[in-house]
């Protein structure tokens, strides 16, 4: 990276910092937006979108009624079908493809839902997975496909697909209900738009990762290009494709349950949330591990599918089905067809009492732990030093003199840097102590633009940097302002902590196997469970609020950095800590001086990841209290209100779009850097 | 030449970049040799990867082209079989201009004259290897049993025997490239296409796929183009070979000529490695004088290689006369040209 773009940068930013603070109270329009001069975006957004989704609308219903079908006639298969059967299935499945590990998992895990005494609903949940993963198969395939055969076509549909991922989940929910109205079908459309993606993208990239050789031989045999493509190049690609149909099933799965935030169905979502609001936490846990364990056996067995190892014996494969379907005859002919209910009732009833009795025993101490990391940590991050701080919870007031000591000890220490050479930190460390003053909401927004500009400029260049700083400015002017920074205050919050804790992690998993053998499954876990059951456990213990919501981010958004950071330590060349080592440094040595700069690229990689996961978690975090963009998204979803919805959740995109971007070209920095 | 050639190239270009075809032609306008025409497209931003190349491969003939990496030898026959659409030029196959061929006139000559053998095999991975080869046969719409009993001959001929059900990651390189070679024939090829078939390989294993190779060859008399960076390879399998560079072809000429008779300082750099005993021939030496010396005759013949002939008239210093079968004397070798011709390569 070349040093001066990053001093003039960093100066500039700074500089239209410190001008910010001393107009302070000469220009205070330089804090807050002033109203007057934003523009109505959201309402045009919304009647523009009205008109066309009315527009559209009666295909839509048409389409509404038609699907409802296969939907309708899947749900009655699944519920009258006796449950040793599908059990029976899925166990056999399991062996067919995994042997006995997996048919244990399948047994236990559908096993266990039955137990529950939630069958019913996850058998509904089950149906809508199984009509929406087609749908979005069939249209991420032929997108892959489309985008495959036609070069031209490719970078447009890859970046459609990267809005689909990007627009938070919730905002398209909003308008699907005005298109077909309450009821299951929108979560089957919104969870097959959520998984479109993965299966496109995978289709693109196994088809364009085919050996050339093996394409040209198809060819050169006399085959027609739906030969070359349907006998050749896609079973070629078929492990990248699996790849992309495991990601579907998951998407999809964790999109139903968000989905059933709207109602009308009554799935296993549904069924947590209700338990949720009624804080009946040891039902929803209850209802929560059903969804948990479904989401494993699915995950597991279709990332089987994907590899091509040796099939298990198919005749035991057929014995067990044929146990599963006897036992089924048998429980229809004694009419016994209902599934045992609440087995497990009990169980959660005592849970949720030993719960109860835990909060109220330890209350003290849940709040302490939320007090103080909010008050000592989050509120000042949010509205800054000079606010948070007050004799309640600090013990003392700050002043403006207090304020004028820290800038003073900054100047100096940053004068000191650049002094040693080290322009960049210096300023940037005044940067961040100016942060810390003012606090992320109170941010004047020349000084965002600013910091954000130079940042992209640094990064990738002139382009990057104006791109960024016209989304911000419609952001800016759609007066959407306050309620993006609040969102960026807890996703960077969330970020921060991840990064510190993640990457020591990282660090420490990649060091030792015995804490990676450990962590993994639980990283395992976490990236495999739908978005919305991370909600149920910090509920539990620390009530609706920020300090939940945020928790919930971290647990999330942890992973990525942990494993990546892991990654590009683990994969540092052995001849070059070989090298290191004959040259006499010492493990902490490598460590700092080898390792960590060949894994910079990685670890950014995971950054990037993280904020990205941040960003998604943040718009669910909303179901349990958090402000900001999140909580206007879901606020618009309850009043219908396209237009605030849309843009709330393109302004969402936008921030993680920049964020996305800006990461991504200093990865790509460090790797040209390091000839990777 | 009487006969039609049964492969001709007639100044072919290849030209990758934004846009090939309008810069060959502008570039053409503009400038008439080859050298400056790639100049010019190289100026505007597009890379001449075949300029301008031509030669004629008549009917059971084995074409060598040979070249470094980046000589464009792949690309050219990437043109004659029309996997790439070359920018310029001509491609008769026994006299069918295949450039201006439909789709499905192109896929019936793939299905049933042109067979092609890939560097890395090419094989389709889902596939088994009777399913491999008999996939020409499939793309045609020839029932299962009928093309399975059709590639059982081509299998047992590659010694691929009961190996039919095996997949390609089942099998070692030699063995895959067997497959490969089988698969190109399955639609009885007169046109045959090698792509550095062996290259991949260890060098025990390619040597005793090159022997077979000639014994196939010769049992099913096809046209062949092989393409091929060794010049020892060059040299063993070919009737004729092209020596390409930057593009263009710098030589074409019979193994003898190539390696006695290099045009310029790159033939000779290939030259130089190979031992010319090996591979120049008695006749390229011999002085066509008649006369019949009397004494012993220790046997030569035009054929013979020099180094063969050198263990005859290792001890002599006189000329030695060539004769043909039948005894009749062709003409004399002179032990210094024998020393010179062998001397040449140390120098």
């Amino acid at each position: 990276m070349t040093r001066r773009p990053g001093v003039l940068a960093a100066g500039l930013t700074a500089l239209v910092g410190a001008l910010c603070l001393l107009l302070q109270d000469t220009a205070p329009f330089l804090f807050a937006f002033p109203k007057t001069w934003t523009i109505p975006t959201t309402d045009w957004v919304g009647s523009v979108l009205e008109t066309i989704l009315g527009a559209i609308k009666p295909a839509m219903r048409w389409f509404s009624w038609l699907i409802a079908y296969p939907m309708d006639g899947l749900n009655a298969v699944l519920n009258g079908l006796p449950w040793p059967v599908l059990i029976g299935a899925v166990t056999a499945l399991g062996w067919h493809l995994g042997g006995l590990r997996l048919a244990l998992l399948g047994l236990a895990g559908f096993g266990f839902v039955l137990l529950s005494g939630y069958w019913s609903e996850s058998m509904n949940t089950l149906a809508l997975v199984a009509v929406s993963v087609p749908l979005a198969m069939i249209f991420g395939g032929t997108i892959g496909i489309l985008a495959n055969e036609a070069p031209r076509l490719r970078n447009p549909l890859l970046g459609v697909l990267d809005a689909m991922q990007t627009i938070p989940t919730f905002a398209y929910l909003t308008p699907l209900l005005l298109l077909f109205g309450f009821g299951p079908v929108v979560g089957l459309v919104a969870s097959a738009i959520y998984a479109a993606p993965p299966m496109a993208r995978n289709m693109l990239l196994g088809l364009e990762r085919i050996d050339s050789e093996v394409k040209e031989a198809a060819i050169m045999s006399g085959a027609t290009r739906a030969q070359q493509l349907f006998q050749v190049e896609i079973p070629t690609a078929r492990h990248q494709i699996m790849v992309g149909v495991n990601q579907c099933l998951m998407a999809a799965l964790s999109m139903v349950i968000i989905a059933a935030v709207i109602g009308g169905f009554d799935d296993i979502g549904w069924e947590v949330l209700l338990t949720m609001r009624k804080a009946q936490f040891g039902q929803a846990l209850l209802a929560g591990l059903v969804i948990v364990l479904f989401a494993i056996v699915i995950d597991r067995l279709s990332a089987a599918m994907a590899r091509d190892r040796k099939r298990f014996n198919s005749r035991i494969s057929f014995v067990i089905f044929g146990i599963g379907l006897v036992a089924g005859a048998a429980l229809y002919l004694t009419a016994n067809t209902t599934p045992p209910t609440g087995l497990l009732g009990p169980v959660a009833e005592m849970v949720d009492e030993w719960l109860s009795r835990f909060t109220v025993v330890n209350a003290t101490l849940m709040d302490d732990i939320k007090n103080t990391s909010m008050f000592y940590g989050l509120l000042p991050l949010r509205i800054g030093l000079d606010d948070a701080v007050l004799p309640f919870t600090w013990g003392f007031q700050w002043t403006k003199a207090m304020s004028l000591v820290l800038f003073g000890i900054s100047a100096l220490t940053c004068t000191a840097l650049i002094w040693l050479g080290k322009p960049v930190v210096g300023l940037l460390f005044l940067i961040g102590m100016g942060l810390l003053e003012t606090g992320i909401t109170n941010l004047p927004w020349p000084f965002f633009l600013t910091a954000i500009g130079s940042l992209a400029w640094v990064a990738s260049g002139r382009k990057l940097a104006i791109l960024s700083v016209c989304l911000l400015v419609t952001i800016l002017v759609s007066g959407l302002w306050e309620r993006a920074l609040l969102s960026l205050y807890l996703s960077g919050a969330a970020v921060l902590t991840c990064t510190a804790f993640g990457g020591v992690l990282g660090v420490v998993s990649a060091n030792s196997t015995v804490v990676w053998r450990l962590l993994r499954p639980v990283c395992d876990l976490l990236q495999t469970i739908p978005l919305f059951v991370f909600l149920i456990p910090v509920l539990m213990f620390f009530q609706i609020g920020e300090f939940s919501a945020f928790l919930a981010i971290c647990a999330y958004a942890i992973v990525p950095m942990i494993r990546y950071t892991r990654h590009g330590i683990v994969t540092t060349p052995p001849e070059m800590i070989e090298a290191a080592t004959a040259n006499g440094a010492t493990t902490w040595q490598i460590l700092r001086d080898i390792r960590l700069p060949y894994a910079a690229p990685s670890i950014l990689l995971g950054l990037n990841q993280t904020i990205l996961y941040a960003f998604a978690m943040l718009v669910i975090a909303a179901l349990v209290g958090t402000t900001g963009l999140g909580q206007s998204i879901y606020l618009a979803l309850g009043q219908a209100d396209v237009g605030l919805g849309v843009s709330a959740g393109a302004a969402m995109a936008i921030l993680a779009f920049i964020a996305d971007r800006l990461v991504q070209s200093f990865a790509e920095d460090r790797r040209k850097a390091l000839g990777l | 030449m009487t006969t039609t050639p049964a492969i001709t190239a007639e100044d072919l270009w290849q030209v990758f970049g934004p846009d090939p075809l309008t810069a060959f032609r502008r570039a053409q306008s503009d400038a008439s040799s080859p050298e400056d025409i790639a100049r010019v497209l190289d100026a505007s931003g597009h890379i001449p990867a075949v300029r301008g190349v031509s030669f004629d491969v008549a009917p059971g003939e084995l074409f060598v082209i040979m070249g470094l990496s980046g000589s464009g030898k792949s690309t050219v026959v990437r043109g004659l079989s029309r996997l790439l659409q070359p920018t310029s030029g001509a491609v008769r196959l026994y006299g069918e201009d295949i450039l201006a061929a439909s789709k499905s006139r192109m896929n019936a000559l793939r299905r049933n004259k042109i067979g092609m053998v890939f560097q890395h095999f090419g094989l389709f991975p889902h596939m088994t290897v009777i399913d491999n080869v008999a996939y020409p046969l499939k793309v045609a719409r020839v029932s299962q049993k009928e093309r399975y009993a059709r590639v059982r001959p081509v299998l047992e001929m590659l010694g691929l025997q009961g190996r039919d059900t095996a997949y390609p990651r089942e099998l070692s390189g030699g063995q895959r490239q067997r497959v490969g070679i089988a698969r190109s024939l399955a639609g009885d090829c007169s046109i045959w296409f090698l792509d550095e078939p062996f290259s991949a390989l260890d060098p025990l294993i390619r040597r005793q796929l090159q022997d077979e190779f000639l014994t196939i060859r010769k049992r099913l008399n096809t046209t062949i183009v092989f393409i091929t960076h060794d010049i020892t390879e060059a040299l063993k399998l070919a009737d004729r070979i092209a020596i390409m560079r930057d593009g263009q072809i710098v030589q074409i000429g019979t193994p003898a000529e190539i390696v006695l008779n290099p045009v310029d300082d790159y033939v000779r750099d290939f030259a130089r490695d190979v031992a010319r005993g090996r591979h120049a021939r008695v006749g390229s030496i011999m002085r066509n004088d008649l006369r019949d010396i009397p004494g012993d005759t220790p046997g030569l013949n035009p054929d013979m290689t020099l180094e063969d002939a050198l263990a005859f008239c290792v001890e002599r210093y006189d000329p030695v006369p060539v004769r043909d079968p039948a005894g009749q004397v062709l003409g004399h070798v002179y032990p210094h040209d024998l020393a010179k011709a062998l001397q040449a390569e140390k120098a």
